[in-house]
């Protein structure tokens, strides 16, 4: 294979380093008040990269010596991450306005982090993963601490960098461990490594690897990061880490899982069944005494992550195949979220996170409370709400895999999660209006959120399409 | 035709009951009568085809129901013979209580919720008759049960009302309990629960026996009484009765409509549409004709000591529908709906006629406060007699007789013709029954109607003639004549007739309690004629009915004999010499206590059901749901869960270290695992 | 023989010396700690015949990185009571977790046989006879020519974020403007008054 053949499998890759690039140029010369321009350029791009998924970048197979692969199953995690990244890069400048300067780095940054993200989900190869990993890392961590005037963001990004060190320093030492016990970095190889005669030195390697990437997915106990980085980082940047690098690390982790290290599902699963656990009760633990709204996003972030891991830990092509459908929906959901909670903002224009201040918020703004109940109920699971069907499936998948005890006590953890979700629809529309909201007039914003909660609402009809659009994803793994 | 015939009713309940707010009270009141009175004028042609024998038995689809397994139920509308005589019923007298609710219910402030709730109620019901399968049956069954429930508690704001809402349905309860397994086990013995082909298996199935409560039993009689004690339920049968009397606390209206004319009914109806069933089991006949016998002569005896006029008529309805129910367990059905028919008219008379009075007594219901009304209130006093003659079957053969001088007299005669053990103790009860029905109808009639007026005494009355300052439901603004006191037991109150759109019905019910017998006789009871009306759809034995008509002549007449008797000795002790009635008691003190305390049925009750059950559920509240469930449950895990979050917010310390630290021990623990957990 | 004691010379001296690191209260000593560390790897390195390797760690780790730290070490004013109120707040619990870390690696080597080291199964085989600086330079242009540019990238991200993070726009600052300085012309600037009468002055 040529290696123009390789990069035309990498075309989304280059697509979004090579923009990136170049608006950096454009950047250079334009300064900041080229912001709104570089942001439409780079919103261009993700069009382009994820356009480019159609052709041979969608399902061409290996390239670059089986370092990346081009299949299915990354071509729908990448849509989702573009498809995030993007609505990401539109909502910014409206609130760097407000509250900073606006950035020219920042659209910038997401094209690179992106790009990462990419590498990520293509990644058949502990280094490609490794590489990937650290630009979407390294980017983060800058766009954490973008707003300058706030302590809590330069805080949100030095705790970020730190920890996620750590993680990246766990991650490194399991990759070692398993590159010497199993004599090679690629995915293919060591399964079968780990197949045949692989002994405890590869298990630790497992181990070391999956606690490295629980950190990216923020996983109960590698979670601690969350809520204050969350809290801490611009809201934009907030709604991009909850959406898109966690379906860049859950696809990882899964094809990590399934492809690598398959033939040690039986082990691993364990890990990931507690993890699953942990992180939907003190997910739903966690966000009960919350009163910044961000916060309490950040522990729903790490209850639905353990929900996703419960398919996972089934280890099965229909648990794989629900944890994509569970990130299709819980990506819409939580960009839903955050899009309403970057409306709230008082007289002056501020942002508004104090979940307080969203009492009788049905009075004063009817539609978005509408919407942001809908988000609460969906990210409950209340039935006829599309948040419902993907932790029936996981549960599904849970219980095929004879995974009984599993399923029912995350069954019963739901029923935790919902009292805060419940909770906040009660303070909207319950409570006596604490008036602090004030009308907003962002139409990008408004109408992305109203057709986020219609997607929600109406859903269901999407099920057959999104269900055979997960399986066939889940087809490339198998 | 059939379909709007039922489902009228439906739509105005619905408008009225959920717009009601919005569209008024005329619109409200107007529609659901308007819609009843459509039924009516539906039902009488579809009556009238199959007493001319032009109409045959035919069901309409409505809508699928449960299709699962085994079990296939759909909504489905049967018409035939039975269904028609009901219909008729249901519909004219529902029609003629909303019309006469007009008038009662006047200055109530929510019609609208209680039109709505008459209509529902008519709904359900005509769900129930037209029902082709035993679960649609069940269905209006429950309907019925909870309009009447809410009709009961009408006034809810009266402790008395709620009560006695919540004793009705509590007692159906019961009888439901045993219409539901009975529903179970038809399905478990014969697959299916659609009523035409359980009817059709049945013969298949005599002598089949079925494992039950850990004994062989038979499989049609344990079905039968398992029914039969729904139909008790619905029906107020001896055991189940004490709600009927309770029930009364509604409008007066509704005691027509449902606890005289047609719900109480339903279990007499349900037992007609099931008869080559209970007749396929001699055992479970007997059951259902001493039940209703002893029903028939408790109820009348009860009736002789009651001094509130709607429960006079309450016993007296309860004492009917044993007559219909040994009627039905001797095997004369047609005999039991003949008289379900007739007593329909004469008893919804009877209560409207009641409401009158009271009406006109500004809400008095004590008999001991009237007196003398048949000069204040002639029309009605017309009225009543007219039911009252229906009721105690005055009249002369071949000649002409008031409405319960046919179905009567073909139920007593009935009995004696079956030569049956349980038909012989019937007759007898029958007679005495006939015996005690006329005793205290006429002793009503002669205490509200003749003597002197007695209502100085009432505090009802009272309010009305000094001014309306501490009123309750019960606000009629009566002009108050004269201010002055009067010696003449009047305390200067007229009574006054009641309005036309009372008026109208009691009329049109006096019709029916004088001609209904007359002209229908020929198509309910003859032999031959008989037979060609039912067309099969209830168990008519021509053959019974033929020897019916070559009884002894002391029998046939004999319902004749005890009924002057009755009316002599009420004259005698109410006109005659009105000092008679409190020197017997006197004398009978025990026999009056027992009478006047209904058998001490509901202390017994009370005793042994009652309070052991509060008992028991105070335990469970206290100490299995508060000190057990609730503690260790829901409580416990808020608890819990509470905890956890103050934790999990306290590791959540905002200190680098702390994080590192959690992450560390995270990691560490899952090599533990590897290392010395069994992960092999 | 030589090269095994040699091994375990620079082994046992690199760990003692990565200990000192993080257990020194200076931080001056500890950058210096890290420095022995870094010579001591490269020792190693040497002894595994990647003598690129080994260079690269001299010249990169012990010339730039860590004089750079020491830099940094020596500009911040570090608060030393404050780390050690820190240190033996966790300390005592991060070496447990780092004991008990340690002695299961060990154990389970010991008891579980970890399975052999695959070094001899690598995947890039390069040919016998090319020089180290050469083999690498041939894998990482060819083989991982993918990684490597993303490399590239992580490092370009690393370039614009500490630019966004510290480059702020200051007020009240007066900085130079190249073009305008360029563009300036002799008639803008100067202006001859050599025709003016003498104790007329000066115009300013």
């Amino acid at each position: 294979m040529s290696y123009l053949d390789s990069l035309a499998l990498t075309a989304p890759e280059l697509i979004l380093s090579l923009g990136a690039t170049f608006l950096m140029l454009v950047a250079a010369w334009g300064g900041d008040k080229a912001t709104r321009t570089i942001s439409w350029g780079a919103v261009a791009l993700f069009a382009a990269a994820g356009a480019s998924l159609a052709g041979p970048a969608g399902h061409g197979g290996s390239a670059f010596f089986g370092l990346y692969t081009a299949d299915a199953f990354g071509a729908f995690a990448k849509s989702l991450i573009y498809l995030a990244a993007a609505i990401c890069v539109i909502i910014a400048p409206r609130w760097f306005e407000v509250n900073e300067r606006n950035r020219a780095e920042y659209p910038v940054l997401i094209l690179l982090a992106a790009t990462g993200m990419g590498m990520m989900v293509s990644a058949t190869d502990l280094l490609t993963l490794y590489v990937g990993l650290e630009l979407n890392s390294l980017a983060s961590y800058v766009l954490a601490s973008m707003a300058q005037k706030d302590g809590r963001a330069a805080e949100a990004g030095l705790k970020y960098f730190v920890l996620g060190a750590l993680a990246s320093g766990i991650l490194l030492y399991g990759i070692s461990l398993l590159y010497g016990f199993t004599g090679s970095t690629h995915y293919v190889d060591i399964a079968h490594e780990m197949g045949g005669s692989a002994g405890m030195g590869a298990l630790f390697g497992m181990v070391f690897v999956l606690a490295g990437l629980s950190f990216k997915v923020s996983a109960v106990p590698f979670h601690m990061w969350t809520p204050d980085v969350y809290e801490g980082a611009p809201t934009p940047v907030t709604c991009l880490f909850a959406s898109a690098p966690k379906v860049a690390a859950m696809a990882l982790l899964v094809r990590v899982s399934m492809v690598a290290l398959g033939p040690a599902t039986h082990q691993w699963q364990q890990i990931i069944a507690f993890a699953a656990l942990a992180s939907i009760i003190l997910g739903a633990a966690g966000a009960i005494g919350q009163t910044n709204i961000k916060r309490l996003l950040a522990y729903s972030s790490i209850n639905n992550v353990g929900f996703m891991l419960i398919g996972l830990a089934a280890g099965t092509r229909e648990g794989v195949a629900a944890v994509l459908f569970y990130l299709t929906v819980y990506v819409v959901t939580v960009l839903g979220s955050f899009l309403a909670v970057l409306q709230l903002r008082d007289r002056q224009g501020k942002p508004v996170e104090a979940i307080a201040a969203l009492a009788g918020l049905s009075q004063s703004r009817k539609g978005l409370a509408a919407a942001l109940a809908v988000f609460m109920f969906s990210l409950a699971g209340i039935p006829p709400l599309f948040g419902f069907w993907p932790k029936l499936l996981v549960f599904q998948a849970a219980i095929d895999a004879h995974l009984l005890p599993l399923a029912i006590i995350g069954f019963v953890a739901s029923v935790i999660g919902a009292f805060y979700y419940i909770k906040i629809v009660k303070i909207m529309y319950f409570d006596d209006a604490a008036d602090m909201i004030s009308p907003d007039n962002g139409l990008v914003e408004r109408w992305t959120m109203a057709l986020a909660a219609m997607l929600l609402v109406v859903g269901y009809v999407l099920i057959p399409w999104l269900g055979a659009a997960s399986a066939q994803a889940t087809g490339a793994l198998f | 035709m059939i379909q709007a015939l039922v489902f009228l009713p439906l739509i105005a309940a619905i408008i009225a009951g959920l717009g009601g707010r919005w569209i008024g009270k005329i619109a409200a009141k107007s529609i659901t009568t308007g819609a009843l009175f459509a039924s009516c004028a539906l039902a009488w042609p579809i009556f009238i085809s199959f007493l001319n024998g032009t109409a045959s038995s035919h069901v309409a689809h409505v809508l699928n129901f449960i299709h699962s397994g085994a079990l296939n139920v759909d909504w489905a509308l049967r018409v035939d013979a039975l269904t028609a005589v009901m219909l008729v019923v249901v519909t004219t007298v529902s029609a003629l209580v909303h019309l006469y609710s007009w008038g009662y219910m006047a200055e109530d402030e929510s019609q609208p919720r209680f039109f709505a709730y008459l209509s529902l109620f008519t709904f359900a019901m005509l769900m129930l008759v037209t029902a082709d399968s035993l679960v649609q049956m069940f269905f209006g069954w429950e309907g019925v049960g909870l309009a009447s429930y809410l009709l009961i508690g009408f006034w809810y704001h009266k402790p008395s009302a709620g009560a006695a809402a919540i004793k009705a349905f509590i007692v159906n309860r019961v009888g439901d309990f045993g219409f539901s397994l009975g529903i179970f086990g038809c399905f478990l013995v014969f697959g299916t629960v659609s009523i035409p082909k359980i009817l059709e298996m049945t013969p298949g199935m005599a002598g089949a026996t079925i494992g039950f409560l850990g004994m062989r039993v038979d499989v049609i009689t344990l079905l039968c009484i398992l029914l039969f004690i729904g139909a008790c339920g619905k029906s107020a049968q001896l055991g189940l009765h004490t709600w009927l009397p309770d029930a009364m606390e509604g409008p007066t209206p509704v005691s027509a409509l449902i606890h005289a004319a047609t719900m109480v009914t339903a279990g007499v109806f349900m037992v007609c549409r099931l008869s080559p069933l209970f007749a396929a089991s001699p055992t479970a006949s007997s059951v259902v004709t001493y039940v209703g016998a002893a029903t028939a002569f408790f109820a009348a005896t009860v009736g002789t000591t009651q001094t509130d006029i709607k429960r006079v008529i309450a016993y007296s309805t309860c004492s009917q529908l044993g007559y219909m129910f040994f009627a039905a367990g001797v095997g004369a059905y047609n005999a039991a709906m003949f008289h379900l028919f007739t007593h329909a008219f004469f008893k919804a008379l009877l209560f409207l006629g009641a409401g009158a009075v009271i009406h006109a007594m500004h809400h008095e219901q004590d008999m001991r406060f009237y007196g003398g009304l048949r000069k204040k209130i002639p029309f009605t006093f017309a009225a009543m007699i007219a039911g009252t003659l229906a009721i105690t079957g005055v009249g002369i053969a071949g000649l002409f007789g008031f409405a319960g001088f046919y179905s009567k007299d073909a139920i007593i005669e009935a009995t004696y013709a079956s030569n049956l053990p349980a038909g012989g103790f019937a007759f007898v009860v029958s007679v005495v029954a006939a015996l005690l029905t006329s005793f205290y109808s006429w002793r009503l009639i002669f205490l509200t109607f003749f003597g002197k007026a007695r209502w100085s005494g009432s505090e009802h009355i009272q309010h009305a003639a000094h001014g309306h300052d501490a009123h309750g439901n019960d606000d009629h603004h009566h002009p108050t004549p004269y201010a002055d006191m009067h010696d003449d037991g009047t305390a200067g109150y007229l009574p006054h007739e009641a309005p036309f759109s009372m008026l109208i019905p009691l009329l049109v019910l006096t019709m029916g309690a004088v001609f209904s017998g007359f002209i229908f006789t020929g198509n309910f009871i003859d032999p031959e004629a008989g037979s060609r009306f039912w067309q099969g759809s209830i168990a008519f034995n021509a053959g019974l009915m033929d020897a019916r008509e070559h009884v002894p002549w002391l029998v046939s007449k004999s319902a004749t004999i005890v009924m002057l008797i009755g009316l002599f000795t009420a004259w005698w002790a109410y006109i005659r010499k009105p000092d008679v009635p409190a020197k017997f008691t006197a004398q009978f003190s025990m026999l009056y206590q027992f009478l006047l305390n209904k058998w001490y049925f509901d202390e017994l009750y009370d005793l042994i059901f009652v309070r052991p059950a509060m008992w028991i559920g105070r335990l469970l509240w206290h100490r299995g749901d508060e000190k057990t469930i609730d503690r260790f449950g829901p409580n416990g895990v808020a608890e819990i869960v509470g905890m956890g979050s103050r934790l999990a917010v306290r590791f959540q310390s905002g200190y680098l270290a702390t994080y590192a630290l959690v992450m560390l021990l995270g990691l560490c623990a899952a090599v533990s695992w590897f290392v010395f957990g069994g992960a092999k | 023989m030589i090269a095994l004691a040699a091994f375990y010379l620079f082994a046992s001296v690199m760990i003692a010396a990565a200990a000192f690191t993080i257990l020194s209260r200076n931080p001056v000593h500890s950058v210096l700690w890290l420095i022995l560390a870094f010579f001591n790897a490269a020792g190693l390195m040497v002894l595994a015949g990647a003598e690129f390797v080994a260079m690269l760690l001299v010249i990169v780790y012990v010339g730039a990185v860590a004089v750079l730290f020491l830099f940094v070490v020596m500009m911040l004013n570090i608060d030393l009571a404050e780390v050690r109120s820190g240190f033996t707040r966790y300390g005592l619990f991060g070496a447990a977790i780092a004991a008990v870390l340690a002695t299961e690696v060990v154990v389970a080597d010991e008891a579980w046989h970890s399975g052999a080291l695959m070094l001899g199964a690598r995947q890039a085989v390069t040919p016998d006879n090319m020089p180290n600086i050469q083999a690498l330079g041939a894998l990482l242009y060819t083989r991982y020519l993918y990684v490597f540019e993303g490399a590239g990238l992580v490092l370009l991200v690393a370039m614009i974020g500490a630019i966004v993070l510290t480059h702020r726009e200051r007020s009240g600052v007066r900085p130079q403007k190249i073009g305008d300085q360029v563009k300036r012309r002799p008639s803008e600037a100067v202006r001859i008054v050599s025709d003016q009468p003498v104790g007329a002055g000066v115009e300013l």
